[in-house]
């Protein structure tokens, strides 16, 4: 998602086709080619100018109404509704790829979170953030903490520094998510305390609701990144641009990506 | 093809290059640019130049051809007529598609972008959305549509942002 001013100017894309199973857009007003996935400007008047990234998030529509009052939701457009389709995902994962990343443990349709951290970029598979989220992780000297809901779908990322000092986080209650894995504690030591070891083998909805302790301040985090108790009461923690892609779109785009192993 | 003068031959020769070169302004393009096929970068650049200029070029050329099919036409054989016919009709229809984007037939655009509340939409729960916030605007996008129409050009708290997906 892309702010579409450049050098003062708004923007109108279009989509234009595809360049290796990522599409291309152009704008209507100068005809440049601008890449979908990093927002370039790959052929045209503009070629060499980048988008803005927007910071969003992709979470699932009830977590977003959670944490919003007042909000609008697109509506859809009636002579398209038959082309919907909320289950998509399946019958791409049918279709071929056009490029692939031979020598890795991951395959080309497999599901990352890719974070790019000055210029250095890596991947988590979605099925391991799923399990051992929240995610206490370094790219570079950058802490981080990968986090995904309850729902097992909404997925955020933040700085994992609070008054500029790097944080620690536990997950202070243990909720069994929509995914059917609970997830594992995070921390320094990645292991289970046994408060969450014997709320894993409850099967009942989640009555409390999710949140996140720092070893630092002592403080509770909720999914936005916000304290909402404690001595860091109001704050919050820096947001980080988390793409969540198939696998072989985030290496064909990030050449030097590492991937999240644990 | 009828050759009987030096007149005619470089008529025929004319109009197959116009011809060729009119139709392979729109192919080349949709060619290296279609869905499930490998691009390589500096085939893609090459598609992308030609299809910048692909209008121009292709007109041009339609223009050229059918004035060359008129001085062909008269005293030819039957078969000849249909290399004519054929060519007049590759052309034209270079011409068109060069000026129109197929690529929005297969996934159409927003044309006027309605939005509801958050508490009269009947999107389910656990159904996947692009949330965007600018000050007290906060905005979704349904994943379902945009996984369909692909961009959308919106305004969010006087922020001008495509949607892509």
């Amino acid at each position: 998602m892309w702010t579409r001013t450049v050098n003062g100017r708004a923007l109108h894309f279009y989509l234009a086709g595809i360049n290796n199973q990522n599409f291309l857009m152009r704008d209507k007003e100068t005809g440049t080619w601008w890449q979908q996935i990093d927002g370039k400007a790959i052929y045209g008047p503009l070629k060499g100018a980048s988008l803005d990234l927007v910071a969003y998030d992709e979470l699932t529509f009830g977590e977003w109404k959670s944490e919003v009052s007042g909000g609008q939701v697109l509506a859809e457009v009636p002579r398209y509704s038959k082309k919907y389709e909320s289950d998509w995902e399946p019958e791409i994962a049918k279709l071929p790829v056009v490029i692939s990343f031979p020598g890795t443990e991951l395959k080309s349709r497999d599901i990352v979170a890719g974070l790019e951290i000055n210029g250095a970029s890596r991947a988590y598979p979605w099925d391991s953030l799923v399990k051992q989220s929240p995610v206490i992780d370094h790219i570079g000297v950058t802490p981080l903490l990968v986090a995904v809901a309850p729902d097992g779908k909404s997925l955020r990322a933040f700085v994992s520094r609070i008054d500029g000092k790097d944080a620690e986080f536990f997950l202070k209650t243990e909720v069994k998510s929509s995914a059917g894995d609970p997830p594992a504690v995070a921390g320094a030591s990645n292991s289970r305390t046994p408060e969450s070891a014997q709320a894993s083998k409850s099967s009942g909805p989640p009555a409390k609701p999710w949140l996140l302790l720092d070893t630092g301040t002592a403080s509770e985090w909720n999914f936005q990144g916000c304290a909402v108790s404690g001595p860091s009461r109001g704050k919050c923690l820096d947001r980080v641009p988390v793409l969540k892609d198939y696998w072989f779109d985030w290496r064909n785009y990030h050449p030097d990506t590492t991937i999240y192993k644990r | 093809m009828p050759t009987s003068n030096p007149r005619s031959r470089l008529l025929w020769i004319c109009l197959t290059v116009f011809a060729v070169v009119g139709f392979a302004a729109f192919m080349f393009p949709a060619f290296i640019i279609r869905p499930f096929a490998y691009q390589n970068p500096k085939a893609l650049l090459w598609a992308m130049a030609i299809r910048q200029r692909a209008p121009i070029i292709s007109l041009l050329c339609a223009g050229v051809t059918l004035l060359l099919v008129s001085s062909l036409w008269q005293g030819t054989r039957w078969w000849t007529k249909v290399l004519l016919s054929a060519a007049t009709v590759l052309v034209i229809f270079s011409a068109v598609m060069s000026r129109l984007n197929y690529f929005e037939w297969m996934f159409h655009p927003v044309d006027s972008a309605k939005f509801e509340s958050e508490s009269s939409s009947k999107l389910d729960a656990k159904e996947m959305i692009l949330a965007v916030r600018y000050g007290s605007d906060a905005r979704a996008y349904p994943i379902r549509e945009m996984a369909y129409h692909h961009i959308l050009n919106d305004v969010v708290g006087g922020v001008p942002i495509a949607v892509t997906y």
